[in-house]
């Protein structure tokens, strides 16, 4: 498929952002592939803000089904849809939302087997996940591919957030070497969408190709008391994954 | 020396978020904190493992820059230190 122009409804529907990217911008974001990992708490947003964005081609994956409990933060489902698969319902919202886009759903596990098939030709992943264990393998999947890893993790008020870019950023395990311990974590749904916005905004900034990236930089929201805090990241020489080095271009 | 000591996240909700200390002249930078956290038995448990190491996944800072757990043992602080603790959260 080579590269799309942007039709006259797609000119009228991204007007007020075309302000800001141009045509040029627009069409990038047109023939992008975001690979959303969760359509949970984070991904519902992330998602959405995609999808209302223009990002051509969405893929989504999750195994879930819907369940009450999800309802007080993952706002791509609804009451009416308890008990339905998470991907059946977030691709009737997505498409909804925005016919102009294609939004593919995949209702599997991510895991070893699959992860590659999965992440095809995307051109990043969204980490919308809640485990690290999977979190690991999609940084690796990224390192290998090339392609950023947005990442984003919340609790409670709290949440952070990071974009790995292989061969110029420390990589999520030089980061976060060991995981927290699992739990059922305490969360209100403005977290994932504060956390969730700040991936979605990495993401267009990144496809469109303005801005400053979260490159090497963690950011802490500190939702109780209304603090956004950034500390400085680095690859670790020993990190068990990239080694501290470059896999697509220069030694650091 | 005065040094500025921050928990973050859970740790800051157990022990008290911000805070400078007095501490005598080349106190280790785990030190430092082992003394913080024990005020509270929850907080140091959810930052110290049952031989009073650093749990594998708290994340320390010396003035912006990672600290490894081991290190934290032997680096001395200075004055105007700014140490930060927090740990990573795994929801979404």
């Amino acid at each position: 498929m080579g590269v799309q122009m942007l039709s006259q409804n797609e000119r009228e529907r991204y007007s007020r952002q075309i302000l800001l990217f141009g045509e040029e911008g627009q069409e990038r974001l047109k023939n992008a592939t975001i690979f959303i990992a969760g359509a949970g708490g984070l991904g519902s947003p992330v998602s959405i803000y995609l999808a209302v964005a223009g990002v051509g081609r969405i893929i989504l994956v999750d195994k879930d089904a819907v369940e009450r409990t999800n309802l007080n933060r993952q706002i791509l489902h609804y009451d009416r849809d308890i008990g339905r698969k998470k991907t059946a319902s977030a691709e009737e919202k997505l498409r909804a939302i925005n016919p102009d886009i294609t939004v593919e759903v995949l209702d599997t596990t991510i895991d070893e087997t699959n992860v590659h098939e999965l992440v095809g030709n995307a051109d990043g992943i969204v980490d919308a996940m809640d485990n690290f264990p999977t979190r690991y393998l999609l940084n690796r999947v990224a390192l290998k591919m090339g392609i950023p890893l947005f990442h984003g993790a919340i609790r409670g008020l709290y949440g952070q957030a990071t974009t790995v870019l292989p061969g110029k950023t420390a990589c999520l395990r030089c980061v976060f070497p060991h995981p927290p311990p699992k739990e059922v974590f305490p969360v209100v749904g403005v977290t994932p969408g504060f956390i969730g916005m700040v991936q979605a905004t990495e993401v267009v900034k990144y496809l469109v190709g303005t801005g400053e990236l979260l490159a090497n930089r963690l950011l802490l929201w500190d939702g109780e008391r209304a603090v956004v805090e950034e500390i400085a990241l680095e690859r670790d020489p020993s990190c068990e994954v990239c080694g501290g080095k470059n896999q697509h271009g220069d030694a650091p | 020396m005065k040094v500025t000591l921050r928990f973050f996240a859970r740790f800051g909700e157990l022990l008290g978020k911000d805070r400078v200390v007095d501490a005598p002249e080349n106190t280790s930078l785990a030190d430092l904190v082992r003394d913080a956290a024990s005020q509270n038995g929850e907080g140091y448990g959810s930052i110290f493992d049952e031989q009073g190491k650093f749990r594998d996944y708290v994340i320390l800072m010396r003035n912006g820059k990672r600290v490894s757990a081991a290190a934290a043992e032997r680096t001395a602080l200075s004055e105007g230190d700014e140490v930060a603790v927090f740990p990573p959260v795994a929801g979404g």
